[in-house]
This record gives structure tokens, C-alpha cells and sequence, in this order.
């Protein structure tokens, strides 16, 4: 189901699913990921679906790292000024001589606990899953747990469990409890049994969903970005 | 499961033994071997091969393994390297299995083409191969030895290691323990039997109680892995990990040839798997006597632990060691420290944990003191785990030696734990000061407890580092039962 997306990204000569193509292959295996559309270059915006706040994310294989050049907006008020932005975006390619796929514009989440999930498929052990404390912790703190996949439920919360940060997760410091349900029902759509990793372990080399926002009614993976794994001919 | 203990029984219980490269007048690895393995009394057929030489160590040559005129079911090969590929090569239809000790192969860089030769050999010629660059295998029920020394009883430790070296320290230096092996493999470099199927091996092995593996790299890592998952701690598994940092994994490439896997993915495999990690030969010796010696407690892991012996120091330094390890050191139940204080010990004791009992207060009732503390600590303390330490010089250097005070308060200790089966783990400290006679006694003690299921350290910290591991796996065992 997610194969195509693969073998157009490998014609194209990309090493990288861009966004877009990386939240359509962890939608398919049961992420939430927001509500979107992809305008393409120099097209009308059709945003009467999505509701405010919005954000606008450049989509452009010369900018994988797309908030390094400026091809973040977030926090846009309405479909107006999501509009505007996209403008702005294009604008921003041509004066970068990016190309430029599309912007992506998508609704943002309610404000939660930012988690990293990761994978990489290890030249021993194969798919291995990554749960980590997003921002600082997992960036300073290296706050993570690891296991090899597939994972089951005991293993999911022991995950969590493990995390230096997991007080923050249950109400430390005045903060509201997250549904754990919620992480564990989505490290297994990436680490479990028939999960993402699992099943495309021969098609990508690393998956990196930062951050996975847990708020009180979802969690969504709000960026992702999948590397593709080497291979010795294109589409084999 | 029993698959695996009839496929690769023969590595332990060969009937016929061939061995390639002994001399007939030097002494080689192939000639150790034959004699370790007749002075432990091998029993089955014995050959070695060689092109010319009429008898090796008393024994009939054969000139090839198609003249030895049956299946070998385990060769021994210490030929130079260059000469291992076309040895196997003419094992084919004729040897289960090979072990390669001679080195010279992917462990150093122009020794990696000859161990691809040995690979395609070795699957050309349908000859499991184990090693290269490896020692031999241990087998007390076998009755084979790579090594003098050992003392050849059969036990309920299967080890796997990655190295031959260690693999003398894990059998010489654990025996002295009290560990007693169900058999020892050296895998060397892996090139064809791995660590998984060895795992594999001793879990259905009817007489091996504990796993031991010293892993420098598990390139099945993903077989291991699955083996281990599907064992669901079936047994325990103890797995001393080398390379773990930069400078380590150095030297791991090196020594086999190749890269360790990240520290991360093996506390994430322990986790998963209930698979003790450690990474010092002693705390690997350490955790194993553990095993061999007690019953994991499968739904309440072992957190409580009820300290009692001589030293107010060894007291407070043990309750810290064991914090570190996660272990509990609280003061007992009200009901325990009552009949403790009704026991009207002398001033200076303290008995609400650490029972912290101070020489002379342990000679008292000339030592039969200790089996009404631990009797008490045991009925009322409701511990997980019971330590007592001794420290032997103490008793041994003392001006009052009319009655063997020691020799009761070990008693003591054996008689309570007999009285209490299955209750809380006991584990004796016996502390030395490195002389003669300490040593002496302590070597007698253990002898005879570990044969009674009793673990003895050499100090506190051994015996947390040992019941830390038994407590993991306990605790994967309880939150996988729940």
C-alpha cells in the first residue's frame, strides 16, 4: 500500500521521502498525523477544510532540514494568512533557487507533551524502535529507550517507563497526565507486530517522527522525516 | 526444543573424536586436547589423523577421515590456517561438526579472504564449522577438555563465549566459585555456528540450568534475538558484554574481527528478554553461582534484603551497594525487631537492618547465636533475600579458639535456609584477609555450601551485583506472568 511512494521517490533519485510522502506511509500504518493539503507550486489554495491555527512547511528536496532555510511558518490564524504564507514560501524558494514541490499546509495540534519516535534498522539486531523526550531532553539529555521490533505492549510501556522524563508525562510540576494508551498504541504502529518498521525493513534505513505531540484528545505525528535504505539497483 | 539438543548434541557428547594436527612427538593444541579429554576419561573413540605418523599419544592414526571408517561427529583442527579450508573440504559427507581453533583468519586484515574460503568450505562440504580462532569445548558429561585444570564435575552452567581465553578464566576461575558446567563452548569468530543456535542448544539441554554468553559482536543478532524472545525466560540468561565503548569496540575488531552493536540495543534486548547484563568476568561468575544456586521467585522479584553479620563499616558500605543496585535495605517489621530485642544481645549490636552483629555478640552460645537472628529475620523480616558476612579472620585470629565458632555460624547459616525452603534467597559473605588460613576456610565453606544451594561471596558487593541480576530477571519474569 505504501510501495509506490517509495518507487517514485527511488525514480526520482531521492534518498529521502519528502514530508507529505512520510506521513502517507505512517498513515497507512495506523499514525494520526494532522489534517493537510499540498499546494503546488503557483496553485490557488484550497483551505476551507482545515481550521486555524495552520501551519506552512516548504516541500523541497534541497531543504530536507526546511526550518534551517525558513520554510517553517507556524502558528497562521485563518486560510488567509495561511495563503500568504504559501506566497511567501514560494517566493522564498526562487530567491534560494530551491525546487520547489509544494508547501504543505496543515492544521496544528492542540499544544501536549512532545515525544521522538525513531527507528533504524541495525546491521545486527534489525528494526530497532527509539522513544524519546522531545526538545532538550532528547537532544542534551539523550532521554531514550530503545528496543529491538518487533515490540509488544509490555515492552511499549516499559518504554515509556524507562525515560528519565517519564514524571513529566504523568502530571509532574502541575502538568495534566497524558494518555499513555495513546504512545503505546503508536509505538506499536511503528515498532510492533506488522508494524511500519517491521514491514518495511527493507525499504527505508531510519524514521524519525519529531515531535509526536500528545495532547488530551490525540497524538499526532507532526513531522517526519524517513531515509531510504540503500539498494543495490532501484526498485528490486 | 529437543530439535536442538539431538542437533547439536554431538558438539558435547561425541562418540567418535577426531583430532587434526596433534604430533607425534611435540605437544600442540590437538595433543592437549587428547590428553585433557582421556585424563577426564573420554570414553568413545578417539582418533587422530595425521599423513604419516604410526601413533599419536599411544593412540592409532588415522591418514584421513574417509579412513577413519565412520562418522566423526566432532573434529578438533589446529593446522595452520592456510591448510583449514581444504581439511574441511575433505570432511564432507564424513564430520558433523569442526571445530577450527587455528587462528589467522577474519580477526586479523589479511587473514579475511581465508576465513570467506573456510565459509564456502564449510557449506560445500555440509560440515558445521565452528570458530576459527577459538580454544575447544568443555564437556564434563562429554568427558572432553580443551584444558587441565578443571575439575571435570558436570553442573548446570552452559556457556557460549567469543573468546577462547576468557573461556579458561569462565571454567578455571568459576569452578574455583563453586560454578560446575553442563559445557563450555568457544566460538571464536563465528563463522558458521553461532551464538543463537548455541542458546538454542542449551535451553533445551535437560541438564543446563543457567546460560552464560561472553558476546564481543552477535552478527545473528537478529536469530539471537528471536531465540531468546520465544524463550520467555524459560531459563536465565547471563550475557557478559565486551565493546561497549569506543576504546572497547577497538579492541573488539581486533579480536573478532568485527563491530560491536550499540549498548543501547542490548539494555533494550535485556528489557525485552529478561537477559542479565553484565560486564566484568567476576560480576558474570558472580551472577551465574547465583543461578546455579537459587530458585527465582517468578512473581515477587526480589527487592527486600535483610543484611546480618560482623562490621559496622562492612554494614553501611553493604547497604550502599546494595542501594545502588536497586536493592532495599529497610529497617524489618516491628514483629522481627521485637523478638530480636527480646533476644537480649550485648550493647553494640544493632538489629534493625543491617543486623549489624559485632564478633562478640556472634560467639555468643558459641555462634548458635546466629541461627535464632536469622530464624527470626527469616519468620518475621519478610525478606526477599538474606545476606550474612562474616569476617573470617576475626574468629580465626581470636585468642579464644576452645570451640569452632566459625564452623557453627556457617552451620547455622545452612541449617536456617533448610528450615525456610523457598522462602527468601540466602547468600553467605565470607570475608578474608587474603592469609593462608583464611583462605583456607573460606575455600572449605564454600565447597560445601554451594553443594547445598547456598551462594558464597567475597564480599557484599559480589553478592549485590549477583542478587541484582537474579532481581532482573525476576522482575521481566513477574511483569510477563501478570
Amino acid at each position: 500500500m505504501t510501495s509506490d511512494i517509495f518507487f517514485n521517490a527511488r525514480r526520482a533519485g531521492r534518498t529521502v521521502l519528502d514530508e507529505p510522502g512520510a506521513k502517507r506511509v505512517l498513515a497507512a500504518y495506523g499514525l494520526s498525523v494532522p489534517r493537510g493539503v499540498i499546494v503546488a507550486p503557483g496553485a490557488r489554495p484550497e483551505l476551507d477544510g482545515l481550521s486555524g491555527p495552520l501551519a506552512a512547511k516548504m516541500i523541497s528536496p534541497d531543504a530536507s532540514h526546511k526550518s534551517d532555510v525558513g520554510g517553517v511558518r507556524l502558528g497562521l490564524a485563518d486560510a488567509a494568512s495561511a495563503t500568504a504564507a504559501v506566497r511567501e514560501m514560494e517566493a522564498l524558494a526562487r530567491a534560494l533557487e530551491l525546487r520547489l514541490d509544494g508547501v504543505l499546509v496543515e492544521e496544528m495540534s492542540p499544544a501536549g507533551v512532545e515525544l521522538v519516535i525513531g527507528g533504524v534498522i541495525d546491521a545486527r539486531f534489525g528494526p530497532v524502535v527509539m522513544l524519546g523526550l522531545g526538545g532538550v531532553f532528547v537532544e542534551i539529555f539523550g532521554d531514550t529507550a530503545f528496543r529491538v521490533c518487533p515490540i509488544d505492549r509490555i515492552d511499549a510501556r516499559e518504554m515509556i517507563d524507562e525515560l528519565r522524563g517519564a514524571p513529566l508525562l504523568r502530571g509532574a510540576r502541575g502538568r495534566k497526565p497524558v494518555d499513555e494508551a495513546r504512545i503505546v498504541a503508536a509505538l506499536l504502529a511503528v515498532g510492533g507486530e506488522g508494524g511500519l518498521l517491521v514491514e518495511l525493513e527493507g525499504e527505508i534505513a531510519e524514521l524519525d517522527i519529531n515531535p509526536l505531540i500528545v495532547s488530551e484528545g490525540s497524538a499526532l505525528a507532526c513531522d517526519a522525516r524517513i531515509v531510504l535504505a540503500e539498494r543495490k539497483t532501484a526498485g528490486e | 526444543m529437543s530439535d536442538a539438543y539431538a542437533r547439536y548434541g554431538p558438539i558435547f557428547r561425541p562418540r567418535v573424536l577426531a583430532i587434526v594436527g596433534a604430533s607425534a612427538s611435540g605437544v600442540t593444541p590437538g595433543n592437549e586436547f587428547i590428553r585433557h579429554s582421556r585424563a577426564m576419561g573420554f570414553d568413545g573413540r578417539l582418533v587422530p589423523i595425521h599423513p604419516s605418523a604410526a601413533t599419536i599419544e599411544g593412540l592409532p592414526v588415522a591418514r584421513s577421515f574417509a579412513e577413519v571408517g565412520e562418522t566423526v561427529d566432532f573434529a578438533y583442527i589446529a593446522v595452520a590456517a592456510q591448510r583449514v579450508p581444504d581439511v574441511i573440504a575433505s570432511a564432507a559427507g564424513r564430520v558433523r561438526f569442526a571445530q577450527v581453533m587455528s587462528s589467522g583468519f577474519g580477526e586479523v586484515a589479511q587473514g579475511r579472504a581465508l576465513e570467506t574460503r573456510l565459509a564456502e568450505a564449510a557449506r560445500g562440504a555440509g560440515v558445521r564449522v565452528i570458530g576459527p580462532n577459538c580454544l575447544g569445548v568443555y564437556s564434563p558429561r562429554g568427558r572432553m577438555s580443551f584444558i587441565g585444570g578443571a575439575t571435570g564435575e558436570a553442573g548446570s552452567v552452559g556457556v557460549i563465549t567469543q573468546s577462547g581465553g576468557l573461556g579458561v578464566d569462565i571454567i578455571l576461575r568459576g569452578e574455583r566459585r563453586g560454578l560446575r558446567y553442563s559445557g563450555l563452548v568457544t566460538l571464536g569468530n563465528s563463522v558458521d555456528v553461532g551464538p543463537a543456535e548455541l542458546v538454542e542448544y542449551f535451553l533445551a539441554d535437560p541438564d543446563t540450568r543457567v546460560i552464560g554468553i561472553y558476546a564481543e559482536d552477535i552478527k545473528d543478532g537478529r536469530a539471537f534475538f528471536r531465540v531468546l524472545r520465544e524463550a520467555r525466560g524459560a531459563k536465565p540468561v547471563v550475557v557478559l558484554l565486551g565493546g561497549q565503548t569506543r576504546q572497547g569496540r577497538l579492541a573488539a575488531a581486533s579480536h573478532t574481527g568485527s563491530l560491536a552493536s550499540g549498548a543501547e540495543i542490548w539494555r533494550g534486548l535485556a528489557r525485552q528478554t529478561g537477559v542479565a547484563i553484565v560486564c566484568s568476568l567476576d560480576e558474570f561468575l558472580d551472577v551465574l553461582l547465583a543461578f546455579q544456586t537459587l530458585v527465582p521467585h517468578r512473581r515477587r522479584p526480589t527487592r527486600r534484603c535483610v543484611l546480618f553479620g560482623n562490621g559496622g563499616g562492612t554494614s553501611v558500605l553493604a547497604a550502599d551497594a546494595f542501594g545502588r543496585r536497586g536493592l532495599e535495605v529497610a529497617p524489618m517489621p516491628s514483629p522481627a525487631i521485637d523478638a530480636l530485642a527480646a533476644l537480649g544481645l550485648p550493647p553494640g549490636t544493632s538489629i534493625v537492618n543491617p543486623i549489624d552483629a559485632p564478633a562478640y555478640t556472634l560467639r555468643h552460645d558459641e555462634g548458635r547465636i546466629a541461627e535464632r537472628i536469622l530464624d527470626i529475620a527469616l519468620q518475621h523480616g519478610e525478606p526477599d533475600a538474606v545476606v550474612m558476612h562474616i569476617n573470617l579472620p576475626v574468629f580465626i585470629g581470636s585468642a579464644d579458639q576452645r570451640v569452632d565458632v566459625l564452623g557453627n555460624l556457617v552451620d547455622a547459616a545452612m541449617r536456617v535456609r533448610a528450615k525456610h525452603p523457598g522462602q527468601a534467597h540466602f547468600a553467605l559473605v565470607l570475608r578474608s584477609d587474603g592469609a593462608e588460613a583464611s583462605e583456607r576456610r573460606r575455600r572449605d565453606f564454600r565447597n560445601n555450601a554451594v553443594r547445598q544451594g547456598i551462594p558464597v561471596y567475597d564480599e557484599m558487593t559480589n553478592a549485590a551485583d549477583a542478587l541484582a541480576g537474579v532481581a532482573f530477571f525476576e522482575a521481566y519474569l513477574a511483569a510477563r506472568s501478570a
